[in-house]
């Protein structure tokens, strides 16, 4: 399918107005990290969730009536029914004003967007996911996925880090993959502490050391930019070809369906054509800004 | 010196300073695309000083490049384009050792809305705008019209303190003495001060209900150099992103404060406008007050201090110790 | 058939229309020329009008405009729509800003339909006004389009001396021409003066742009970095080239809470700025040269690249009113890359 032919996604939409976003309800607060937190939510209207269609590694627009509105990943599985949440960082207004919200605060959604993983391209093949800090969000939606439909998909790797332990999200998945013996996980940090007696290590160093097989093999990598730059030589080294190495890119967004014009890569908008990539892919964009 | 001998020798002294690897940059004005216009010439290839060009449509200020260009450079400078030059140093902005001036004594800029105004016709419509001496002569249609130069120039230039840079390192052409008329320049501020609160606040709203936060405004004001500006911010957000029109006036209100002191009263913001927002009546209220408050110009010496960013042990409020 | 009408009419035309439409017309408003709502002043605008500095593209995306309010009661909030917009009529757009509106109605039907950008467009019929007086910056023939004739209004009037010659172009304008009053049918001698105003207008735009492989030659000097620095060292990174282009349709979202009652809005952005792009960890566009290439890129590259058509029309306004006269013909003349054919 060409990057750009999205007609097939179904939409979701309020009184036909792609910009009027569904009200959603806070269900449960978990504390990631200091900085991080992920949001359970249910639509208000329960019916809702029966029509709501996403894949993993889509996302939404999430908003806060009166403070505005931002994309965030679905990090919960659509095998999941009984589960919808997001993982926000605090880093600016709408995000501080997220994490000063409590349960049961009411909040607007509108999505799903953008293109997801190409689950039909990892079945039967060694998956590797490749992680770091709030990376991990929208990994975890895919992992998830793939656990619960184990029998389609080969061997697991999953190598996390982030910048110390108390960075760690997700800690509670991270326990249930490590017990997970049809699971190889890594967990990594880059400077551990007192406590720590796990690895100490950046994420494309550790992979190195793991070194998967690239045979029959897709690695799906998300992190910050600086670690994907690193990770992708690393997976080119341990023999992965750019088709077999996928990411998911983080632009600023607005609009969320290709219109407001600024998350653009080239002639690509990462929200609508997006923010799915393979490494292929992204080579052959015509800009570096990304 | 004739016009033309003043931009041969301005072409000779920037192709030498490139040659002799003074400078890095040369900074200029050359004939822009567009009748009467000129635009920047920013180049660092001595073959392109030719087009450098010294003619009353010479209305940027080109101090505002000095702050992105890095390395030496030699930057042709008006009066007040020295004023901000000066300012910005003062700042710690500009290293003054890596700027030299190349002076250019100024008899004032051609503001084309006021020639259009008075021909009734759009600047590309008219045939040639000569300066000679105290008139201006503008032909259209093949007749001749002359204009008593007072009448065309900007108002900043109307009460222009400095024609002929005081700080600068070459001087293309013979001083020109300052004959500032305030009262010329004032005209359009004087009216608006005879309103009445009611009616001057009917008339800002009015103003800006225009503006289309294009922010020319800020952006081609020399000494508007804030790396992030506090419109931009989010936390707190001082003002909305949307051009409501209250949201535009804080944005202009706030910004004169912040330029109190700084602001040479050069007239690029209302120049730049394109929705017609009269901004010099507001900075030049501010520029006026920092006169009258404390009898500081903005840019005219080299060895003061800047206004409000200096603080001496010696002052009599004590809120810094 | 073509029929006409007496400029003395176009007051009386206007107001008629006006019980149907709401009308916009060229107005001079504080020395600023825009389409304000026609109030049966006068139809001086017929002297003075060349092309407005606020195009008739503000009508159907505003500068600004409310996408929904909100409020909260007891029972958690209550998101509003703004009222069905109201059916309007542009009199007077020039053929360059008629082509502009077809041009970003890609972006606006492309896979998601936006309601709000889509409902106005389909409630505004357009009555063009054939441009006699071009300006020195405009440049809309080289993008194949005439100042005179457009497929892109629904009606096209011709300046042909007292007289306006009207063409039905779609038919919703052959619809406004059977139940408007003030037409007379023309004669041959009309059609010929058309003829020769088309002509001589078209001879007026002397600017020129090079639009043969463009995008081609613009992808070839993508990643010539010091091409895009020489280029872009003189501009100021404002917004008037972008947020006054008739093709350039780039918003922001934000909202507005005063006290309980609160709103939504959708606001012009321009990628001259560099928090259009900024992160909080990073900035794809943070340098100057990136953000012009952007641009520039995006209408003549990218836009044909997904929508088979250039994002500009000539209309010249990015020329014009830029404080420092940078000028996207020069620099797409002085692109380093030329494409063999």
């Amino acid at each position: 399918m060409p990057v750009s032919d999205i007609s097939y996604r179904k939409r979701f939409l309020t009184k036909d107005n792609v910009y009027l976003p569904h009200l959603v309800i806070i269900e449960k607060i978990i504390d990631e990290t200091p900085d991080t937190r992920t949001f359970h939510f249910n639509f208000k209207d329960k019916g809702l969730r029966e029509e709501f269609p996403f894949k993993s590694g889509q996302f939404g627009e999430y908003s806060i009536f009166g403070i505005g509105e931002a994309p965030f990943c679905i990090s919960s599985s659509p095998t999941r029914y009984d589960r919808l949440e997001f993982t926000v960082r605090r880093v600016g207004s709408l995000t501080n004003a997220l994490h000063r919200l409590s349960v049961g605060a009411e909040i607007g959604f509108r999505g799903p967007y953008g293109n997801g993983f190409p689950l039909d391209l990892l079945e039967d093949k060694n998956l590797v996911f490749v992680a770091g800090g709030i990376g991990l969000a929208p990994l975890r939606s895919l992992i998830w996925n793939v656990i619960d439909n184990r029998d389609k998909y080969k061997n697991i790797d999953i190598i996390y880090g982030a910048r110390s332990p108390a960075d760690l999200c997700f800690k509670y998945d991270l326990k249930n993959w490590d017990k997970d013996k049809s699971i190889n996980m890594v967990t990594t940090v880059d400077k551990g502490d007192k406590t720590w007696k796990g690895r100490v290590g950046f994420v494309p160093q550790v992979l190195e050391e793991v070194a998967p097989s690239a045979d029959s093999a897709v690695a799906i990598a998300c992190g910050p930019s600086i670690m994907i730059r690193f990770t992708f030589p690393v997976l080119a080294k341990l023999g992965f070809t750019p088709e077999q190495m996928i990411t998911t890119l983080e632009k600023r967004m607005k609009c969320g369906i290709g219109k407001c014009g600024r998350c653009n890569i080239g002639n690509l908008y990462v929200c609508r054509d997006g923010p799915v990539f393979t490494y292929a892919q992204i080579k052959d964009f015509i800009s570096d800004e990304y | 010196m004739t016009n033309r001998e003043a931009e041969q020798r301005l072409r000779d002294e920037a192709k030498s300073l490139l040659e002799s690897a003074k400078v890095d940059y040369i900074v200029g004005f050359a004939d822009g695309s567009l009748k009467f216009h000129t635009t920047p010439l920013i180049t660092r290839n001595k073959d392109d000083v030719d087009h450098l060009v010294i003619n009353p449509f010479m209305a940027s200020n080109l101090a505002k490049f000095l702050t992105e260009l890095e390395g030496r450079v030699g930057i042709v400078a008006k009066g007040c384009d020295s004023r901000s030059i000066v300012s910005l140093v003062q700042d710690n902005k500009v290293s003054r050792e890596k700027v030299v001036i190349v002076g250019i004594p100024c008899r004032g800029m051609i503001n084309l809305s006021k020639i259009e105004q008075l021909a009734g016709k759009e600047s590309d419509e008219i045939d040639d705008i000569t300066r000679q001496g105290d008139k201006v002569v503008v032909k259209l249609d093949g007749s001749e019209k002359e204009i008593p130069v007072k009448e065309v120039l900007f108002d900043h230039c109307l009460a222009c303190e400095l024609p002929t840079p005081k700080e600068y390192d070459l001087l293309i052409d013979e001083p020109i003495p300052a004959t500032p008329d305030e009262e010329a320049s004032q005209a359009k501020i004087n009216k608006l001060e005879e309103l009445s609160h009611h009616e001057r606040w009917r008339f800002w709203q009015n103003e800006f209900s225009r503006c289309i936060r294009c922010y020319a405004c800020r952006n081609v004001c020399p000494a508007c150099y804030c790396q992030r500006c506090f419109v931009e911010e989010a936390e707190p957000q001082w003002i909305l992103s949307i051009p409501k029109w209250q949201d535009n006036l804080i944005f202009q209100i706030i910004r004169n404060i912040h330029l109190a002191g700084r602001c040479t009263d050069c007239g690029e913001c209302e120049r730049a406008c394109p929705v017609n927002i009269p901004l010099r009546s507001l900075s030049k209220e501010m520029y006026d007050l920092v006169g009258e408050l404390f009898g500081f110009k903005s840019g005219m010496e080299i060895d003061a201090a800047p206004l409000l960013t200096h603080y001496e042990l010696e002052e009599a409020e004590d809120f810094f110790r | 058939m073509n029929q006409k009408i007496s400029k003395k009419d176009i007051s009386k035309l206007l107001d008629e229309l006006g019980k149907e439409f709401k009308v916009f017309s060229p107005s001079r408003e504080s020395g600023v020329t825009t389409f304000a709502e026609w109030d049966g002043r006068d139809s001086s605008f017929l002297e003075w009008y060349r092309n407005t500095v606020i195009s008739p593209k503000a009508q159907l995306q505003p500068l600004y405009e409310k996408m929904f309010s909100f409020h909260k009661d007891k029972e958690g909030y209550h998101l509003e729509l703004p009222p069905p917009t109201d059916k309007k009529l542009i009199f007077g757009i020039r053929p360059c800003d008629a082509k502009a509106l077809t041009i970003i109605d890609k972006t606006f039907q492309d896979t998601y339909q936006d309601p709000y950008y889509l409902d106005k467009r389909k409630n505004t019929l357009l009555v063009g006004l054939g441009c006699t007086n071009p300006y020195d910056s405009c440049f809309c023939t080289s993008l194949g389009l005439s100042p005179t004739q457009s497929s892109d209004v629904d009606l096209m009037l011709t300046d042909i001396g007292d007289e306006f010659l009207i063409e039905a172009v779609t038919d919703r304008g052959m619809k406004l021409i059977k139940k408007t009053s003030y037409l007379k049918e023309v004669t041959k001698t009309d059609e010929a003066k058309a003829e020769e105003a088309r002509r001589q207008a078209s001879s007026k735009v002397t600017r020129r742009l090079d639009t043969k492989d463009l995008a081609k030659r613009l992808l070839s000097s993508f990643d010539d970095q010091d091409f895009w620095e020489k280029v872009s060292n003189k501009c100021i990174s404002c917004g008037i080239c972008t947020l006054l282009c008739p093709t350039c349709y780039c918003f922001d979202i934000s909202d507005e809470l005063v006290k309980k009652e609160g709103s939504r809005f959708r606001s012009g952005d321009s990628c001259a700025f560099p928090v259009y792009t900024k992160m909080p960890m990073e900035n794809p566009r943070l340098e100057k040269w990136r953000r012009v290439r952007q641009k520039v890129c995006h209408k003549y590259e990218f836009y044909p690249m997904s929508f088979e058509v250039i994002a500009c029309s000539g209309c010249g306004r990015c020329i014009r009113l830029c404080p420092v006269n940078w000028d996207i013909t020069q620099i797409l003349a002085s692109l380093p890359v030329k494409v063999k054919a």
